[in-house]
């Protein structure tokens, strides 16, 4: 659009100067209806070519101009020296508009509403009312019935126009039912070529006023017989009752009586009905004058609700889902077709519930984020390193327990990045870095999983120097054979620390390992990736949220297991056969080799296994791993109850879930079920 | 006068012995159900079954008390216990050849609890109590029972290998 | 096929407004500076469409729609023209003149192809 831009410009500079011409010619002939027509077509012009071409100042100034000129023109308004001072000025105003170049806006926008002051005080002192700048506000006259009649006479086709196109406009306003009208068609002897011989009645149901339906004959009002009429609020289709009297039919006219009647009628009743309700509520709310002041005043958008009525919800909604998975099993054993429908749409009912109710749980991690920016502006400032702090996607939201159990995890691994992972500014701009390290918090949502990484732009970690301090410090054995990645994985052993001195921020104590830790307790994991001179990430996975899964149901001797489908890759079926045969726990499957759990052997399960099992491929890291189960049940709606303390070291479980006939199924953190069932090598 | 304290106690059998808890311990009396079993756990946790829709898990006291493991019969019933576990009250139950009765004792009539070389951990008993029928009943202790220390010595005998190479690495 | 429409102004601007609006609504355009270069423009050429402003140079758009009304082949094409509020008494003299209906300036692309949708589709 440039172009027509540039275009414009050059047409409205041409008519600024014929302003000029014309206003120097009107000073010496004040009221010459000739210039002031000029003049009005001049701002006329320039309103319009600014609105086309995006000039909307111009546009809206120029407004105010002709409206003046207009009254000029109609005799209400008499040229004074002032409007002729005004006028001259504008034409300055519009060419300086013309010309900015956006360094003057500030004093265009000044000098405007200087000159708006006196052509409204030009207006004003007429008493004038005047048409306001843009559109005037539309009205929605809301929901209406018409009748509108359509008959073109015979010639109508003969300047062009198609009446059926005006038909099809009609119709496309809202609902409607057509009537056509075939009978004055003649004899084919006597059929004239393009003239129009058939009409229309139209049912209209539309939220567009009568003036739009108007417009859409607004070129034919002269070539046609037209009638619109209003038939009643509302949309009478909706109208019980009167459907057989809206029925289309050829040539016969709609009977317009019947449906006025009988539309009015029907609305009559609601009316009343909507009245008693009133009136019955009036009664109650009496005296509430300034409740129901307020209500109209401001719709609410949010609430605070006590925590304690979350969690009593979040239960209710937790024993629901079980109290569902019951109704299916039933539903599913007794055959029975409509229960199952029954049992099916309260599941997708409950199922709605539960994602509604657990929403309401979330809070945004820009909640955290606020205290992290002034962490790291604190710690950066008491170790004397410049160091810039981003947060993405703050917007990403987590389980109010989560976000609690995160917080503290986060600040170790911030204060960490600040201690250890940023440089002095001296030591920055010696490796060639910019003097102001930065340390970007960014979330995001992977699945069922909200991904939150730490990532500092620092010296990152020495894999050698991470190795020789584990065997210094007896956590690894002096010859262990480790890749950098696996050395760097050895700062989450408890009681490690690679720093060179001791500092208050982040000594001894709040080691990786605590890290680990507390994300395990909320059932999230940490990984780390460090380039040695360019930064280190660390990053935390972490379940949406924390009390409902989806999960899959499997079965191992007679104890079910569930499996959070968010982990699961594959599920292969296998010949016993084919586990007993495979050589150090790696399976062939479709000339892949997978390393597998045999969770009978592991949980050290008793009695003979089926001829057939499940290899269910988990995702561990960036690697497919399987795991080997009696059979598969199906997908499970879970909710995830503590196992409790007691059974706190078996934390290869994340927790259980009740099954619908009260059983209790085992819910697997497969991670932990791998790193466990792993010795140090395996992998 | 000195002051006499009662307490309320409800009885059950463990073999051949009577034992007793504080009812302000017992939550109810459940008849036996499905166990689930959780793999890796020691034997004694016998796994963990649904109490009206939480998990709640379960202990062969026998087995804490080094006799032989339960046999699950008609009589066979859990008592659910809410205990202190590292200053938190949890629930747990535990499976017991029978309940008998629910008496009233006078602190006065409790006996110490035996010495060395009696046949149970003298340190889960807090006294001892003899009923009208000459019977002794041993009142437990069942915090203690459940206590972090016991848990730890009784650790499983299924002991993970990641924490077996842990040792070995220290 | 795409419906040809030949459109007739005198202001650069807008036929190049009117050229790039209607091709991006998937018209074929052609443009015409006035009456006269209009009809050399038409020339046995199919157009379902003339859009053409009021006053220009040479030949003006009355005088277009009368010559197109009058001549066969092109005498039931519809024509819209282009007109300010202002001008009703110019509404009535095209309409006379054979004009199928209009469209007031200033328009923005939607308002222009309302219009189109009226006596084309």
């Amino acid at each position: 659009m440039d172009n027509f831009q540039k275009k414009f410009l050059d047409e409205a500079s041409d008519l600024v100067s014929q302003l000029e011409q014309a206003l120097l010619t009107l000073e010496q002939d004040m009221g010459n209806p000739e210039l002031v027509d000029s003049i009005f077509r001049i701002m006329h012009s320039l309103k319009g070519g600014g609105g086309m071409f995006g000039f909307d100042n111009i546009s809206n100034y120029t407004h105010r101009l002709e409206n003046m000129y207009d009254l000029v023109r109609q005799k209400k308004l008499k040229v004074t020296r002032e409007m002729l001072d005004i006028t001259f000025e504008s034409a300055d105003h519009i060419s300086s508009m013309l010309n900015d170049d956006g360094s003057k806006t500030e004093e265009i926008k000044k000098n405007e509403e200087i000159l708006n002051s006196r052509i409204e005080a030009i207006l004003d002192g007429d008493s004038m009312s005047v048409v306001t700048v843009g559109d005037s506000v539309e009205v929605k006259p809301g929901l209406a019935s018409y009748y509108v009649k359509v008959k073109p006479y015979e010639h109508i086709q003969r300047n062009g126009t198609n009446p059926l196109l005006l038909i099809d406009e009609l119709v496309g306003l809202g609902r409607a039912k057509v009537n056509i009208f075939y009978s004055n068609i003649p004899d084919f002897e006597s059929l004239v070529f393009d003239d129009t011989y058939i009409w229309w009645e139209v049912i209209l149901a539309t939220e567009s006023d009568i003036d739009a339906i108007k417009d859409v004959f607004i070129f034919v009002e002269d070539d046609c017989e037209i009638v619109i009429k209003k038939l009643a609020d509302g949309d009478v289709f909706s109208f019980d009752g009167i459907e057989p009297l809206l029925q289309c039919s050829h040539d016969f006219p709609f009977d317009l009586e019947k449906i006025t009647s009988l539309a009015n009628t029907i609305q009559a009743l609601e009316k009343a009905k909507t009245e008693t309700a009133q009136a019955a509520a009036a009664k109650e709310d009496k005296g509430d004058e300034h409740i129901k002041k307020f209500a109209k005043e401001s719709t609410i958008s949010g609430i605070r609700v006590a925590s304690e009525k979350i969690d009593s919800l979040m239960n209710l909604v937790s024993e629901l889902i079980t109290t569902q998975a019951g109704l299916n099993l039933y539903a599913d054993r007794a055959k029975n077709a409509e229960l199952t429908r029954i049992a099916e749409g309260l599941e997708n009912i409950s199922r709605q519930l539960r994602d509604t109710a657990f929403s309401i749980t979330l809070i945004p991690i820009d909640y955290l984020v606020v205290r992290f920016r002034r962490l790291v502006r604190d710690l950066s400032r008491e170790v004397g390193k410049e160091i810039e702090f981003e947060a993405r996607g703050a917007e990403v939201e987590l389980d109010k327990s989560l976000i609690e159990g995160i917080s503290e995890p986060l600040m170790h691994i911030l204060r960490n990045s600040v201690d250890h992972g940023i440089e002095t500014a001296a030591e920055r701009k010696a490796a060639g870095k910019s003097p102001t390290g930065k340390i970007t918090l960014s979330a995001y949502y992977s699945g069922s999983q909200v991904i939150i990484a730490v990532t500092d732009d620092g010296q990152g970690m020495n894999p050698e120097k991470i190795r020789r301090k584990a065997i210094e410090k007896g956590l690894v054995a002096p010859d262990a054979q480790m890749s950098d990645k696996e050395a760097i994985d050895l700062i989450f052993m408890p009681g490690f620390s690679t720093s060179e001195k001791v500092t208050n921020i982040s000594g001894r104590g709040v080691g990786m390992d605590v890290v680990k830790r507390k994300v395990s307790d909320i059932r999230g994991t940490v990984s780390v990736s460090s380039e040695l001179g360019e930064g280190t990430t660390i990053t935390i996975s972490l379940p949406l949220t924390l009390s409902i899964i989806d999960g899959m149901l499997v079965r191992i001797a007679d104890v079910d297991y569930i499996i959070p489908l968010s982990v699961i890759d594959t599920i292969f079926a296998v010949e016993h056969e084919k586990i007993v045969s495979s050589f150090q726990n790696v399976i062939n499957i479709e000339g892949v080799q997978y390393p597998f759990y045999y969770l009978r052997d592991e949980f050290a399960i008793p009695g003979d296994a089926p001829e057939r099992e499940e290899i269910i491929m988990v995702k561990y890291e960036d690697r497919k791993i399987g795991i080997v189960v009696d059979n598969i049940t199906g997908e499970y709606q879970a909710v995830l109850k503590p196992l409790g303390k007691l059974y706190r070291n078996q934390d290869i479980f994340s927790g259980a879930s009740i099954l619908g006939d009260g059983t209790v199924a085992l819910v697997l953190d497969t991670h932990k079920v791998i790193n466990q069932f792993t010795r140090y090598n395996d992998l | 006068m000195e002051q006499e304290t009662t307490g309320s106690y409800i009885s059950f059998v463990l073999g051949e012995e009577y034992f007793a808890i504080n009812v302000a311990q017992v939550l109810n009396i459940l008849q036996l159900v499905q166990i689930t079993k959780v793999p890796t756990a020691p034997d004694y946790m016998k796994g963990v079954i649904n109490l009206r829709g939480t998990v709640l898990p379960i202990i062969d006291i026998r087995m804490k008390f080094g006799m032989e493991p339960i046999e699950y019969k008609r009589d066979t019933v859990i008592l659910v216990l809410n205990v202190e576990i590292d200053g938190e009250i949890v629930n747990a139950g535990i499976l017991v050849d029978a309940v008998k009765e629910v008496f009233e004792i006078q602190s006065a009539d409790i006996l110490p609890p035996p010495g060395i070389g009696s046949k149970y951990k003298s340190k889960f008993i807090e006294g001892i109590f003899k009923m009208n029928d000459e019977k002794f009943v041993m009142l437990l202790d069942i915090d203690k029972v459940f206590s972090t220390d016991e848990l730890v010595m009784m650790k499983d005998t299924t002991e993970s290998p990641e924490s077996k190479q842990a040792e070995t690495i220290e | 096929m795409a419906k040809t429409i030949l459109i007739v102004d005198d202001s650069e601007s807008i036929r190049e407004v009117v050229n790039f609006t209607l091709q991006t609504a998937g018209f074929e355009v052609y443009a015409a500076g006035n009456g006269k270069e209009a009809v050399e423009l038409l020339d046995g050429r199919v157009i379902d469409l003339v859009i053409t402003d009021l006053h220009m140079p040479e030949m003006d758009g009355i005088e277009l729609i009368k010559y197109i009304r009058a001549t066969a082949g092109y005498n039931r094409v519809p024509i819209l023209f282009l007109t300010t509020e202002s001008q009703l008494a110019k509404k009535i003299e095209a309409k006379d003149a054979g004009a199928t209906g209009w469209i007031i300036k200033p328009f923005v692309p939607a308002k222009l192809l309302a219009a189109i949708s009226k006596v084309i589709r």
